[in-house]
């Protein structure tokens, strides 16, 4: 049952993220980050390029979320932009989905999100097994 | 008898020339401290054949003098519309001034061959040009008697890809690697440091499966773990961490506590600090990730940056850090907080400094609960000999 009535804001981020568009998108998406409880999925498909700004920016709105119990998901993470999380040492810190459905889905769960994941992997296993 | 070597190093033949740091790769790049040309130069010298002429295609890629080989041995650039022609005149040359033979190298792959037994397998045929080969795909090594210029000529203009008459073919059986993109150059690297080809890492080696190239500065507090090879005048920071058959080419930084796990850093480049660099070839604004095999240009130099390969300015900079050296430490000591040294466990869980105000985040390890327990257990899981 779905008990979360609160809004998930799913942002989809622009194609090349620098220090100058870090900022503009971190302007458009304060409105959401400084209200109760926020829940956001930043969709990444589009990125080709992200520099530490725009890193810096991510776990910034994380830490912002985090500050008023909400969080900030990753979803449709382009190569691009997995290769600079992973370099940087950053994907580890954030939730990451294959999609912005699922990733927003993600927030009316009541289970963390890993624990749901190896529940699901139990069950897919389970599955042939029994057949 | 004369025999004679000519080394042709052109991208033509790389299959993917869009992504600089492969195509630059048959341009004369760096493999644990030794270019592909120049390896494969110094095996024909051990097979006695030590006059040697090379031709190497201009291109955009940092390319030492003479293409990185000794100063003996002549090396032609040429445009790449005017490669083939070039190639044609220097083995004519090298006919008119008494070669009987000529074996020809295209360093489109790089196979260890015995060429004692290909250039005696040469006159055993009686051939005018022997072909080596590898199973079904032929190799572009031939051995050509150098009286037959027709032959030459004809191979010449079709860009190696036919012979005038059927040639014999001579079966490769050691060490082969096709350098066709970023995997099999960062192969080529991995089987050297591990000893599966014959070609040894430049430099020496410091500690079993360590080598250390002449004029490399490993900072106090870095570790480098084997088998790994650091570059000439490659420089690695305190707290960085070099393991699992990486390579650190010539002039090359790693900076504090960056992690460079099964990972090439091509000549002249710079990774930043707090960065985990992991199965990629990095270098050139671009890293190459071979997990996801993907090419992934990075225009921030605060991550991946490069340095300069003209030695004047390296110099002007080296001046310029010495400075200013004194003068920084006395603003850290006047307006920064002592920053205390965090333990190698706690540098690598965090986030890079290149993130300004967010550097410094703990993530997660793989295994937290161990890590108390055990403080060095993470670090001999992740980034020991597994």
């Amino acid at each position: 049952m779905d008990i979360n009535s609160r809004p998930v804001v799913v942002k989809r981020m622009p194609e090349r993220i620098n220090a100058r568009t870090a900022r503009e998108f971190l302007r458009d998406v304060r409105p959401f980050l400084s209200a109760d409880r926020p829940q956001l999925v930043f969709d990444l498909s589009q990125v080709a390029q992200i520099d530490a700004a725009g890193v810096e920016m991510l776990l910034r709105c994380m830490s912002e979320a985090h500050k008023r119990d909400g969080d900030v998901k990753l979803a449709s993470l382009s190569d691009q932009a997995a290769v600079v999380l992973e370099l940087t040492r950053t994907e580890r810190l954030f939730e990451i989905y294959e999609s912005s459905t699922e990733a927003a889905r993600s927030f009316s769960g009541f289970l963390p999100n890993a624990m749901r994941q190896q529940l699901l992997h139990n069950k897919r296993s389970a599955q042939p097994a029994a057949a | 008898m004369d025999i004679r070597g000519l080394l042709l190093v052109n991208s033509g033949s790389i299959g993917e020339v869009d992504q600089p740091a492969t195509a630059a790769l048959a341009r004369t790049l760096d493999v644990a401290g030794k270019s592909p040309l120049l390896r494969m130069a110094e095996r024909l010298q051990q097979y006695g054949i030590s006059s040697l002429s090379a031709v190497v295609e201009d291109g955009p890629s940092v390319t030492p003098r003479n293409c990185g080989l000794p100063l003996d041995v002549p090396c032609v650039t040429a445009a790449p519309d005017r490669f083939w022609r070039t190639a044609e005149s220097v083995f004519n040359d090298m006919a008119q001034k008494g070669a009987e033979l000529v074996v020809l190298v295209r360093l489109s792959t790089f196979a260890e061959a015995d060429f004692e037994k290909f250039v005696q397998f040469h006159l055993d045929h009686q051939g005018r040009v022997t072909q080596m080969s590898r199973g079904q795909q032929r190799l572009e090594i031939f051995c050509i008697s150098a009286s037959r210029r027709n032959d030459a000529a004809s191979l010449f203009r079709t860009q190696l890809t036919r012979c005038r008459t059927e040639c014999p073919l001579y079966e490769h059986e050691g060490y082969f690697n096709a350098l066709a993109d970023a995997r099999d150059f960062r192969q080529f690297a991995i089987d050297i440091l591990t000893r599966q080809a014959q070609t040894c890492p430049g430099g020496e080696e410091a500690r079993p499966g360590v080598w250390i190239a002449p004029g490399a500065l490993i900072e106090k507090g870095a570790r480098v773990l084997a088998p790994a090879f650091v570059g000439a005048f490659a420089r690695v920071h305190s707290g960085a961490v070099i393991t699992r058959c990486s390579s650190i080419e010539r002039h090359a930084v790693v900076d504090c506590g960056t992690v460079v796990e099964n990972s090439t850093v091509l000549p002249f480049s710079y990774v930043g600090a707090g960065l985990d660099l992991a199965h990629s070839v990095a270098g050139l604004g671009r890293i190459v990730n071979l997990h996801r095999d993907v090419s992934v240009a990075v225009a921030d130099p605060k991550l991946i940056g490069s340095i300069s390969a003209k030695s004047g300015k390296r110099v002007l900079s080296a001046a310029t850090d010495i400075l200013t050296y004194l003068p920084r430490l006395a603003w850290q000591g006047i307006f920064a907080a002592r920053a205390q040294q965090a333990d190698l466990q706690a540098k690598l869980r965090q986030t890079s400094p290149v993130l300004g105000d967010a550097a410094g985040y703990e993530t997660p390890a793989c295994d937290t609960e161990t890590s108390h327990k055990f403080p060095n257990m993470v670090v001999a899981r992740r980034y020991g000999h597994q």
